[in-house]
């Protein structure tokens, strides 16, 4: 706690310091709602309940969007290291997916899935494959040769090796893609909102714009930022238990 | 021993006590070590095994040879060799001499690009299971027991049953570390996660084993302690084992017979004809010392 109090009293003093200039210096409202009336708007969207069909939206989208991205970039990743044939074929094309800026992707997304969370998740998993297969594929070839021999030694098969010592050898790298995947999920999952969802906190974002409604804006600005660090955590804590194998004591 | 909580697996080698002041040494030990100054004068081109009373050796290295490309140049360059049932074979060079190459060879992780290599008379085509390679580094996994990784020969094959655990609890028990089955490699020290590796190469009941610089990485007392631990583990099945370093004195400790390597050629080889087991004391022996010298001198030679 007390590593966390300077930061904390950063923050504490920001707060104040923004509260204060608004009031000082009469910033109208529309421009930059003071953090006192952001706090207020943020209070009344809860109590009022209509914060939380939005939020659970974005956590679906999230959610799935990670999923597929992370099993298909996992698979991928395992594919592409395991034949270095496929892997010359398909990389340039690989890559260049992942050029193209997904985000402009989301008018096209919207013409071929149509309104809803369909372009949300789709926009998500494409943004989460690449973390994943670019870990997943570096962790299984960067394996040491003496541990490879180590498996032909032993006569381990293809299957046996990839499973036995590659995956579980590269899983601290896999895992760290992961966690850069759950960050960009979220930003994937509102801006997708952004271009063609009617739920959800990137849609209520553009509602809020609409009406000119800033201090709403800001109250989801930290809604957006809370659920990245929950989710950010508890991705740290899964790794944390998974990994405990892996380190001293 | 180095590490905390671990009881030696021999009486500690005082080194104090055990060899003897100058000018008063053991003169039965210096009898035995006499052979060891003379080397068999058999350096040279045409360098060939004599015939091993009339048996075909259990390893056979014939004529072999490697290069990484067909044009390239040869990283072992046509080397016959041959170890009996039983003996203690070190191949003893600078890096980058191809001794490496050549122990990848005999094991079957390389395919020679000429010649052949015959193990018990049958030539090796692959990675052999009756072959314990012991690597440079102790390439345990991280992720499993000390006892897991000892298990692994097993557990690749089938489910381990429990007459398995209770062997591979025997290995490291032999290897000292009975009471640290269950830690994982890195609450190991260097020389622990040694001693593991071996007690791994032994689960497989190998015929053969081959060693690559296993100890090059650890400090000379515990060097010196995994030596004498693998002399009694070979005795007591009577392993073969070829056993590669750049150390003179661990290949004149270890070796029944040591080579010296240059350039992918074997261009020194001499019989050593200390006692075995080894005495305490051995290293500080003139014998000792004398057989360190030629070895030298012949390394030198090599450029």
């Amino acid at each position: 706690m007390s590593q966390r109090l300077p930061s904390l009293l950063l923050f504490l003093a920001l707060i104040a310091a923004w509260e204060a200039w608004c009031r000082l210096a009469a910033v109208p409202a529309l421009v930059l709602p003071p953090p006192s009336a952001v706090l207020a708007t943020l209070g009344s969207e809860i109590v009022s309940g209509r914060l939380w069909p939005h939020l659970a939206v974005t956590a679906a989208e999230m959610a799935l969007g990670l999923a597929f991205g992370a099993v298909l970039g996992l698979g991928t990743g395992i594919l592409l290291a395991e034949s270095p044939r496929l892997s010359r074929l398909l990389r340039p094309y690989i890559l260049a997916s992942q050029l193209v800026p997904k985000l402009a992707l989301g008018p096209l997304f919207l013409i071929w899935f149509g309104f809803g969370m369909t372009p949300a998740v789709a926009i998500t998993a494409l943004i989460c494959f690449f973390p994943l297969m670019e870990n997943t594929f570096t962790g299984l070839t960067e394996v040491d040769a003496g541990r490879r021999d180590l498996f032909r030694m032993l006569g381990a098969s293809r299957l046996q090796t990839l499973l036995r010592l590659k995956l579980p050898a590269a899983l601290p790298v896999i895992m760290a893609g992961l966690r850069v995947a759950v960050v960009l999920a979220l930003v994937g999952a509102v801006v997708g909102e952004f271009v063609g969802g009617r739920a959800g906190l990137g849609a209520s974002i553009i509602a809020a714009q609409s009406v000119m409604d800033t201090s709403l804006i800001f109250a989801l600005f930290v809604v957006i930022t809370a659920l990245g660090m929950i989710v950010y955590e508890a991705v740290r804590a899964i790794e944390r238990r998974v990994l405990h194998r892996y380190s001293k004591g | 021993m180095d590490e905390g909580g671990t009881p030696p697996i021999r009486p500690s080698a005082s080194l104090g006590t055990t060899f003897p002041a100058r000018g008063k040494e053991d003169p039965g030990l210096a009898a035995r070590c006499a052979n060891a100054v003379a080397p068999q004068d058999d350096e040279g081109a045409g360098l060939r095994q004599p015939a091993l009373d009339g048996q075909a050796p259990f390893v056979a290295i014939e004529n072999a040879s490697y290069r990484y490309r067909p044009a390239g140049p040869p990283i072992v360059d046509g080397i016959d060799w041959a170890i009996p049932r039983g003996a203690i074979h070190c191949l003893l060079g600078r890096s980058g001499c191809g001794k490496t190459t050549l122990l990848k060879l005999a094991a079957g992780l390389l395919l020679p690009s000429g010649g052949a290599i015959r193990i018990g008379g049958a030539a090796l085509g692959g990675p052999d299971p009756r072959i314990g390679f012991v690597f440079q580094t102790p390439t345990l996994l991280d992720w499993l027991s000390a006892l897991d990784n000892v298990l692994l020969p097993v557990s690749l094959k089938r489910r381990p049953r429990a007459a398995d655990r209770e062997a591979a609890r025997e290995r490291l028990a032999l290897v000292g570390l009975g009471d640290l089955a269950e830690r994982r490699p890195p609450e190991l020290s260097g020389g622990q996660q040694s001693r593991v590796a071996l007690a791994r190469a032994l689960m497989g009941e190998p015929d053969l084993l081959l060693f690559d610089e296993p100890f090059a990485a650890l400090d000379a007392i515990t060097r010196e302690e995994l030596q004498d631990d693998l002399l009694r583990l070979c005795a007591l099945r009577g392993s073969t084992a070829l056993f590669v370093t750049h150390d003179i004195a661990e290949a004149v400790y270890l070796g029944d017979r040591v080579a010296v390597m240059a350039a992918g050629r074997i261009v020194h080889a001499q019989d050593l004809d200390l006692p075995r087991p080894r005495p305490h004391g051995l290293r500080y022996d003139p014998a000792f010392a004398a057989a360190c010298r030629t070895l030298r001198g012949a390394m030198d030679g090599a450029g």
